[in-house]
């Protein structure tokens, strides 16, 4: 008997150093479930909408009459520019900073700087007698007339296009530069095919087009069959998309388009003519009938003492030439 | 204590058995048990027999009783101290994390504001930018390295961060030409960076804490015990069985097992408690004030990056001064649940007041004095007064965050001492148990 309970002794002592080496790998590591990543939404499709049938007329150039001569700011009785502008001391004026020639950012002294820019502090120096009287307010082309209805700003200057579909939302000075679509490719295009410098939209098919939301060049863009549609907020960001592989060809303004081009030499502008007729007025809002006087006698003034010209040809001579005759504006709405 | 591994290739069995397997007779248990140990149910029979087979069944059942509570305190005194560890690591890697998403934003601000200046940035602001850019680089390896579960997220973010990196990069070198695209780039940096980068960077964050959070609840597992209790009133009732049966009513190796039990099962309860209770003091302390001090840095330099592009996009910037004000409340409220914040609350506030007067200057329409205010070192500049914000912060979250580990790791380390003890404890009452109840069954015959 004795020797039973030796074995259960041995036994149990067995089972004790089992037991008690399982206990001590008990505490085994734990495992973390993966870091989720956060979840993005699906990229929209790129804005395709269905290109508007534009409304029509014979008169999308035509402006108010200027006043007879400019008043001083005393005479001025008019109660927008009288409570709001005199008022505030400087002028609102939207404008492009990554327009180059026209509105762009000098990025060495950090200033705006171009043609558009130019006719706003001509506007301010009449008013104010001080060009720099003038507050730039940097927006989109889609944000242009959303802000003059706003009354965000009071005046637009950003390569905008007249057209009647626009003179039914704002009003816009007398024309004061002409220009005209045409379309800048990636030279890319030229090693697939030689006469890709000659191509116009209607050309392009199959190839990403981009052009900015809520511009005439989109409009127009969306009207002809071939190009994929890309759009970004600016030309400047058509030429990032450009870069970056995800577009082929940029459309826009010829002006704009030598902006462009002057930044990548690897773009090119094609010789296909111009399909439109861009004439460029100063958007304002569509009650501001006395200010849309009061700035086409600032700009008839301009172009009578050649200032007009001076300003062409400090921006615009070096890419396009020396200064034409300006446009001749039409009056009597 | 680390899972046992083991490298030993599962065995594949033979293919050559497969064909004849009818003719082979099955194999059972209960075949293999009736021919395979004869006598085995025998032995147990005459084992269990009668009185002395009862006091070796509850001999038996004791000893379990005592290597139940032994193996259970141990493993909770190591589980606790392991939850310790876990937690000090998973806090290490929040601060990791935290440093990263702080660096980022920096690096957005500095950028930025180079950019605001116009011309050639300055050799101290490309230094600044390509310190936290560093950083940055080396952070996302060190977390990577120090938690495996935040491998694919950490590895999405470098992804994006070397997106940021080249964007930012071009945009410098177009600007350099004093090309307008340059703007355009930066733009897009800014965008992505806080569109894809950063939302991965708060989610390794978030994750982290969730972890920290596990294993500080964890580190108190004294609910482990209940088990040790039982097998305690379990051995009473053995002890109090066996009085009754033998009317001997002190057994004197019984009796010490009971008492060495108690004793040890009092000793691992104090130390997982004091555990628990350090753990929590650390969590809701240090780690606590650690973890919003970090919140505070991101979110003032989120609102310097927003100064600075609300200024670059020049009376359209409404929407970053927005982010701005959003980032200003969130900063203020952190500020006003940390203990001792008085100087980095008056820090903050010379950088508001900064900040108003640059808004005050654009909004008048006076932006090139805005920008001038804006990128100030002058002691009312706003350079100045968030840089001297930014370096105080990021010095009170580096303390707060090294106070939180350095006190995690000195918690629990007792414990595997005290586990190797309990579990000594544990066999010597076994040992004793055996001896009491063999004592009985001699004294019975």
């Amino acid at each position: 008997m004795s020797a039973l309970s030796t074995a259960l002794r041995r036994r149990i002592s067995t089972l004790v150093a089992v037991v008690g080496l399982g206990a001590l790998a008990g505490c085994s590591g734990v495992t973390y479930a993966e870091t989720p990543l956060p979840t993005t939404a699906a990229p929209r499709p790129s804005s395709s909408a269905p290109p508007v049938a534009a409304p029509t007329c014979t008169n999308a150039t035509q402006s108010y009459d200027p006043l007879p001569s400019l008043p001083s700011r005393d005479q001025i009785t008019d109660p927008t520019m009288r409570d709001s502008i005199i008022k505030r001391g400087y002028l609102v004026v939207g404008v492009s900073a990554d327009t180059y020639l026209f509105g762009a950012r000098n990025a060495f002294t950090g200033g705006i700087e171009g043609f558009d820019i130019d006719m706003s502090r001509a506007v301010a120096k009449a008013i104010f007698g001080d060009p720099n009287k003038v507050q730039l307010r940097v927006i989109t082309a889609g944000d242009r007339i959303p802000l003059l209805k706003d009354r965000e700003v009071d005046m637009v200057a950003r390569n905008m296009s007249m057209t009647c579909g626009r003179w039914n939302d704002i009003a816009f000075s007398a024309e004061y530069y002409r220009s005209g679509q045409k379309v800048l490719i990636s030279k890319s295009l030229l090693a697939d095919d030689k006469n890709a410098g000659s191509w116009g939209l209607a050309d392009l098919k199959g190839k990403r087009v981009c052009a900015p939301a809520g511009t005439t060049s989109l409009t127009k863009l969306q009207q002809v069959q071939g190009p994929v549609v890309v759009t970004a907020a600016t030309h400047t960001g058509c030429l990032v998309l450009l870069q970056q592989g995800k577009a082929d060809a940029i459309t826009g303004d010829d002006t704009v388009l030598a902006g462009l081009a002057a930044q990548d030499p690897n773009t090119v502008i094609t010789s296909a003519k111009a399909i439109t007729v861009e004439p460029y007025g100063l958007g304002l809002n569509k009650a501001d009938t006395y200010l849309a006087r009061y700035v086409n006698r600032v700009i008839a003034d301009l172009e009578a003492d050649g200032q007009w010209k001076a300003i062409y040809n400090r921006w615009l001579a070096g890419p396009l030439g020396p200064a034409p005759a300006p446009p001749t504006p039409v009056y009597g709405r | 204590m680390s899972a046992p591994t083991t490298n030993i290739p599962v065995a594949i069995p033979a293919a050559g058995s497969s064909g004849t397997p009818a003719a082979q007779q099955p194999r059972t248990i209960a075949g293999s048990l009736s021919g395979g140990v004869p006598g085995a149910r025998g032995i147990a029979g005459r084992l269990l027999h009668g009185t002395p087979g009862r006091m070796r069944l509850f001999g038996l059942l004791g000893v379990i009783a005592a290597v139940l509570l032994g193996a259970v305190s141990a493993n909770a005194l190591l589980a606790s101290q392991a939850a310790v560890e876990r937690a000090a690591n998973n806090t290490a890697q929040v601060v990791r994390a935290q440093s990263i998403h702080v660096d980022l934003l920096r690096d957005d601000a500095v950028a930025t504001n180079a950019f605001l200046v116009g011309g050639l940035e300055s050799p101290d602001s490309r230094a600044r930018y390509e310190g936290a850019m560093a950083r940055v680089a080396s952070g996302i390896a060190k977390a990577a390295a120090a938690q495996p579960a935040d491998g694919t997220a950490l590895g999405a973010l470098a992804e994006r961060v070397q997106v940021y990196a080249a964007l930012v990069e071009q945009a410098r070198s177009n600007n350099r030409l004093g090309l307008p695209v340059g703007a355009q780039y930066l733009t897009q940096a800014s965008a992505g960076l806080r569109a894809d980068a950063i939302p991965i960077v708060e989610q390794v964050v978030k994750a982290n804490e969730q972890r920290s959070q596990k294993e500080f609840d964890r580190s108190n597992s004294s609910l482990q015990l209940l088990v040790g209790v039982v097998s305690l009133i379990g051995l009473v009732a053995i002890a109090v069985w066996l009085a009754r049966r033998t009317h001997r009513y002190l057994n004197a190796s019984l009796t010490g097992a009971i008492a060495l039990l108690l004793v040890a099962l009092f000793v691992t309860a104090t130390t997982i408690t004091g555990i628990g209770t350090a753990t929590r003091d650390v969590s809701r302390g240090d780690f606590q004030s650690a973890v919003t001090l970090a919140d505070v840095t991101t979110a003032a330099n989120d609102a310097r990056a927003n100064e600075s592009l609300t200024l670059i996009k020049r009376g359209s910037g409404q929407a970053n001064e927005t982010s701005w004000k959003t980032d200003k409340s969130a900063v203020d409220t952190d500020l006003a649940r940390l203990a001792s914040s008085a100087r980095l609350t008056s820090l903050w506030g010379a950088y508001v007041d900064a900040h108003v007067k640059v808004r005050e200057l654009d909004n008048g329409g006076r932006w090139d004095e805005a920008v001038k205010l804006s990128t100030s070192g002058t002691s009312a500049g706003a350079a100045k007064t968030f840089d001297d914000f930014d370096v105080a912060v990021t010095q009170a979250r580096d303390d707060a965050a090294k106070a939180t580990v350095t006190s995690l790791n000195g918690l629990g380390g007792s414990a595997p001492l005290i586990a190797v003890v309990v579990a000594l404890a544990a066999l010597a009452a076994s040992w004793l148990i055996t001896r009491g109840i063999g004592q009985r069954i001699e004294e019975y015959r």
